[in-house]
């Protein structure tokens, strides 16, 4: 008898070392990270303090002056609001927002799944049907029809985000939990009158935990890109709060004028981001994979 | 005469996943002649099924030939590109698991065909009735009707005969069995290694056989090998080498084999610790407990109508499965109780019954030291002090996420039985009580291999000082050697500590040496029940018989 | 199979019936026609006279059971703006979305399923790597902004595909479709594009994946060592093992494609369901945005069943019965 490939987690330096992309992926994550945390500090204005903001200096291209002598890096959008500033301050919300729903979401997913798994009978059987009505929907189709009935805002697309991932946690967490149940060491803690509460604390959950670690990278893409989605199409975060999706959208009127900078770069901020975030994703979900590690 | 296959010094070398290199294979050589049976044994690690793979070239990627020849009939086939016109066609093989062996979603005929067609140029209705030739040659009945069927709709035993013969459709010169009857219970492995001998011996095709198990080497092998940890140990007739070993090795390796005409009070093999203060410790904390055990004899365990029914998945139209009916039994203080039986025959069933991890059903009576054990009360805390098991699967029974020590001791804790600041040292005491170096506490499981954690399940159901602990095969996933240092282990606790053991097992050279009692299952019924060596020695019903005449054994050679 | 199908669909009726008790009672609490519908001189009087005469102003559970019993009759009600029956609006857009989902559909299974399997094949292959590290950007890309790119790159710089609309359409079966007209064509290629790209990316990656971890089991490693030719290996031994996931998640990709068509449509201004969708919330016409979310509902549920059935078809192991 082999042992049997239990995905675990092995550390950042195992997964990374020898990865020049996802590592790359990693240094551009913290980087994102950082800009949003210190986007009051470092951004050239405020872009949402009307006082700043100076109509003369609307639709500037990249590179060019404004009237009070800066250069607008990035150019500027009809109301004359630097890019550069309304991106970082954009890239705040978006991670806000993804961040959030994400930890949200698989909080509960985690706890639903493990109690389901572990209580099985009638609660196990709503847990599955409710799981079953989330994921019968496309995450972003769910969340539309979701922020359609409570109306918009930041704290209503978490919720609607939030509510398309605790289902597909639940469901992962619940069938690992459940093979790990049959295992010898739950029986074992059992003989030893160990309680369920204790069981499912400190046997099922680290035991569980690991494939949804390794999914983590892959639902905060899904989140921003989803949230970008939202704002995008104008059911998402509302206007005194944009975020990069927000101001794609806020952009997109110009773009057939030729104006292609006010949509296309926090486009790009958006790509780039979420790239980071996906190589990384790739990485780690490559290496949980029994099947690709060597194989005797 | 040109030898069948001849390997000159071959070197295998694995790339590991941390970029380190690990040679599985060094300066190999064997040479074998036209329809010669060779058998390699070794335990897990010895690199034998990499011998096999290097033949037909399915070494995964990350292996390579680092040095040697392999040549069948006189051709070199070390390189892949020339080992490919040989395979199925001069070189058949037999996996180990014939349930995985076989494409899940492909029909049995499809698969037999593909070779068939591919190899002998047959097509259409030749080619099928080729098919049951081969089928009704490797003894599969109804061989015409199993064309049509899915590998799940057939056992493990009749999924091995079609692999044979789609292995020997090309009439092969050489057949590689890598393990061909591990996978299989034992009453079928017999039967099947028999079609496998006469098919062989018919055609003179020569088999390499790769076996962990002695007894299969000598009901088949005209020559044996030994490999240990890659290296020829040493090779020679197969009954010159199973009555006088001349290496070390391969006499220790002997010396653990559960003998089945006499009984050992122990296995001559090599142990490790002598006495220490922490052993010493742990001696005295285990049998502090022992002034309160039942007197020696007396009924410890009752079990009476004793049934186990899983329901069959509504609106299936399957049958509920019986997995015990009616069984009935005592256990005493003081004695070692076997329950031997097949995969299936409801023997791990009764343990999880008594021990509370599974449901009986209603009109079953347990009771312990008189009193009843009806599953799901309160007071399981005071029933772990009395009852506790050692499981089969030593990679399932440790919680991987918690140290040795945590393991161990994490119950002893949560009753509050042992104080927190106590139980580090508790657990250093256990560990040399079942040998093993006390620093070992910290570690966490996959640092240690399957006997070490075996012996940590062992030390965690004795940390409770219950009065009996059930053994649910527990050395049915260890290598021989391994096996016989947990056996001896397990012979000395008793002695020492005057445990009551309930020994389950499939093995029955193992239950002649651990058991006073015997009882005999088969299909969740008890056929036979008696002192082991009445049970084992002159078996009065006729399945326990059957039982005893499938064990591969060494005196037949 | 026959219980198991209508067990089935007794379970997708009880999720029929829930969904759209929750999405009635949901429109009920946030949105107020009479607040959309009224116009500024309305008087209070006016609006009674207006909730009234659309059934508001009885309680919830009998709005409820009238809404069912319409809807059991195939009836949606009237759409506040259009003021027309709300299925009328949605069959007439349906073409649209199906005739665009299709043609992205057969884009992506075309390309992704031979490239997964050629990387899976090839894992050590340069290619490889660059197919991969192509998907997950594909991957990365937002669909809205990758229209925004589509749009500016081949309408606004190139001038080869018109940015928005429908083009010609054809009548046929009693609605219009753009694929049996060159110029409705053109105006397709790019909103379809937009949508295969995202289908490509998936498939290649779950066909990849798939192929690597069929080649690794034994039955392969048995398959090989008898001597069989490689394509049979692909082709029979391989294929039908990883057609089974794929016919699984082709089918879930469906629904999904028809999601993401919202955005799609939206940002091509394509007249399909899903931009009429969007416009309904952004107008507050809650009769067709209810009647959106059960159809598409019903659509799930029917994808969801015939997967299932696909399933069982294809895999001989699973039986139900």
């Amino acid at each position: 008898m082999t042992e049997p490939q239990v995905p675990r987690f092995a550390g950042w330096r195992a997964i990374f070392r020898g990865h020049a992309l996802p590592t790359a992926g990693l240094v551009g994550m913290g980087l994102f990270l950082a800009l949003a945390l210190l986007a009051p500090a470092i951004a050239p204005q405020n872009p949402y303090d009307q006082m700043q903001l100076n109509i003369m200096d609307g639709l500037l291209p990249p590179m060019t002056q404004t009237m009070d002598g800066r250069i607008a890096y990035l150019g500027t959008d009809s109301l004359g609001r630097d890019i550069l500033s309304a991106v970082l301050y954009g890239l705040r919300i978006s991670l806000l927002v993804a961040v959030v729903a994400v930890a949200a979401g698989i909080t509960a997913g985690v706890l639903l799944g493990l109690v389901s798994a572990l209580r099985g009978g009638w609660i196990d059987a709503l847990v599955m049907r409710a799981v079953d009505l989330t994921v019968s929907f496309p995450g972003v189709l769910l969340a539309i029809m979701l922020l359609a009935i409570f109306g918009t805002g930041v704290d209503k697309v978490i919720v609607a985000l939030a509510i398309g991932i605790w289902a597909q946690t639940a469901r992962v967490v619940r069938a690992v939990a459940l093979t790990e149940m049959q295992r010898d060491y739950i029986a074992a803690a059992r003989l030893g009158g160990i309680s369920e509460w204790r069981i499912m604390l400190h046997f099922l959950l680290p035991n569980s935990i690991t494939p949804v670690l390794v999914l983590l990278p892959m639902a905060i893409s899904g989140a921003i890109v989803a949230e970008a989605t939202l704002s995008f199409l104008g059911v998402g975060v509302p206007i005194t709060q944009p975020s990069l999706g927000l101001l794609i959208a806020n952009g997109n009127e110009y773009l057939l004028s030729g104006k292609w900078w006010i949509s296309m770069i926090p486009g790009l901020v958006l790509v780039a981001m979420v790239l980071c975030v996906n190589v990384v994703a790739d990485r780690m979900r490559d290496h949980a994979n029994p099947f690709l590690r060597a194989k005797d | 005469m040109t030898p069948l296959l001849q390997i000159d010094d071959l070197t295998i070398a694995y790339r590991l996943a941390d970029g380190s290199g690990f040679q599985a294979i060094r300066d190999y050589s064997l040479t074998m002649a036209p329809g010669e049976i060779v058998g390699i044994v070794g335990q897990s690690g010895a690199g034998k099924s990499t011998i096999g793979k290097a033949v037909l070239g399915l070494m995964g990627e990350n292996a390579t030939i680092e040095a040697g020849r392999i040549r069948l009939s006189g051709h070199d086939i070390t390189r892949a590109r020339d080992v490919e016109a040989i395979r199925g066609r001069k070189v058949g093989y037999i996996y180990q698991n014939p349930m995985t062996a076989l494409n899940p979603v492909l029909t049995i005929g499809e698969q037999l065909l593909e070779s068939i067609v591919t190899h002998t140029g047959r097509r259409g209705a030749a080619a099928r009735a080729y098919a049951v030739e081969l089928l009704e040659q490797a003894e599969v009945p109804q061989a015409a009707e199993r064309l049509s069927k899915y590998p799940h709709q057939l056992s493990g035993g009749l999924c091995q005969r079609i692999v044979f013969a789609i292995a020997i459709c090309a009439r092969p010169a050489l057949l590689i069995a890598d393990e061909p009857t591990t996978a299989l219970d034992v009453t079928v492995q017999k039967a099947v290694l028999a079609t496998l001998e006469r098919m062989a011996r018919k055609e003179g095709i020569g088999i390499l056989l790769i076996t962990h198990d002695m007894g299969v080497v000598a009901q088949m092998c005209d020559r044996v090998q030994v490999l240990r940890r890659g290296e020829l140990v040493e090779e020679g007739a197969t009954r010159q080498l199973l009555l006088h070993p001349a290496a070390a090795y391969t006499r220790q390796l002997m010396a653990a084999i559960p003998p089945m005409d006499r009984r050992l009070d122990r296995f001559d093999v090599i142990e490790r610790q002598a006495d220490s203060p922490g052993r010493e410790r742990g001696i005295a904390y285990l049998r502090t407990a022992r002034d309160g055990f039942a007197p020696s004899g007396s009924a410890l365990l009752s079990v009476r109508g004793l049934s186990k029914t899983y329901p069959a998945p509504p609106r299936s139209g399957q049958d509920a499965f019986v997995a015990l009916k009616d069984v009935s039994f005592d256990v005493r203080a003081g004695e070692v109780l076997g329950i031997v039986g097949e995969s299936g025959s409801g023997k791990s069933t009764i343990g999880r019954c008594i021990l509370g991890l599974q449901q009986p059903d209603a009109g079953a009576a347990i009771t312990f030291r008189g009193r009843s054990l009806q599953p799901g009360r309160r007071d399981r805390a005071a029933l772990a002090r009395s009852l506790q098991c050692i499981f089969q699967d030593p990679y399932s029974s440790l919680n991987p996420r918690m140290s040795a020590a945590v393991n161990m001791t994490y119950a002893l804790v949560a009753h509050g039985l042992v104080a927190a600041r106590d139980a580090r040292r508790l657990a250093g005491d256990l560990l040399e009580v079942v040998q093993l170096p006390r620093d070992a506490a910290g570690k966490m499981p996959h640092a240690f291999s399957g006997g070490e954690r075996q012996r940590i399940g062992i030390a965690r159901a004795l940390a409770f000082r219950p009065e009996l602990i059930f053994c649910d095969e527990p050395t049915s996933a260890l290598d021989v050697t391994v096996q016989a240092e947990v056996l001896n282990l397990m012979k000395d606790l008793r002695e020492m500590l005057g445990l009551t053991l309930v020994f389950v097992s499939h093995d029955l050279a193992v239950v002649r040496q651990m058991c006073d009692r015997v009882l005999v299952m088969s299909k969740g019924e008890i056929v036979e029940a008696g002192a082991a060596d009445e049970v084992l020695l002159r078996p009065r019903h006729a399945y326990t018989r059957d039982l005893l005449a499938s064990m591969p054994r060494m005196a037949e050679t | 199979m026959a219980s198991f199908i209508i067990r089935r669909i007794g379970q997708s009726a009880v999720l029929l019936f829930i969904m759209s008790l929750l999405v009635f009672v949901g429109m009920y609490m946030v949105s107020d026609p009479v607040a959309v519908l009224a116009g500024d001189d309305f008087t209070a009087a006016d609006r009674e006279a207006l909730a009234r005469s659309l059934g508001l102003d009885r309680p919830l559970p009998l709005q409820y059971l009238a809404f069912l019993g319409n809807v059991l009759t195939g009836d949606f009600g009237q759409s506040y703006v259009y003021n027309r029956p709300v299925l009328d609006l949605i069959f007439e857009r349906l073409p649209a979305t199906l005739e665009m989902v299709c043609l992205a559909m057969v884009l992506g299974v075309a390309i992704g399923i031979p490239l997964g399997i050629w990387s899976g094949l090839n894992r050590r292959h340069p290619a490889t790597r660059a197919v991969s590290f192509a998907t997950t950007v594909g991957y990365s890309i937002p669909n809205f902004w990758q229209a925004l790119l589509l749009i500016l790159v081949f309408s606004v710089w190139l001038r080869w595909l018109p940015a928005s609309g429908r083009g010609d359409t054809v009548p046929l079966l009693g609605a219009g479709w753009s694929f049996l007209t060159i110029d409705g064509l053109r105006h397709m290629l790019l909103p379809a594009a937009n949508l295969a790209v995202a289908i490509v990316c998936m498939q290649t990656r779950l066909t990849r994946s798939g192929t690597e971890e069929v080649m690794f089991q034994d039955y392969m490693m048995f398959a090989r060592s008898k001597g069989i030719p490689r394509w049979r290996l692909v082709n029979r031994h391989l294929l039908r093992n990883i057609l089974i996931p794929i016919v699984t998640i082709t089918g879930l990709e469906l629904g999904a494609l028809i999601a993401f068509s919202t955005v799609t449509e939206t940002v091509f201004s394509w007249p399909g369901i899903g931009k009429l969708l969007l416009d309904s919330i952004y107008r507050s016409d809650r009769p067709v945005v209810v009647a959106y979310m059960i159809l598409i509902t019903v659509m799930f549920v029917a994808i969801n069943l015939v997967v299932d059935i696909l399933y069982a078809l294809l895999d001989p192991r699973i039986r139900y019965s």
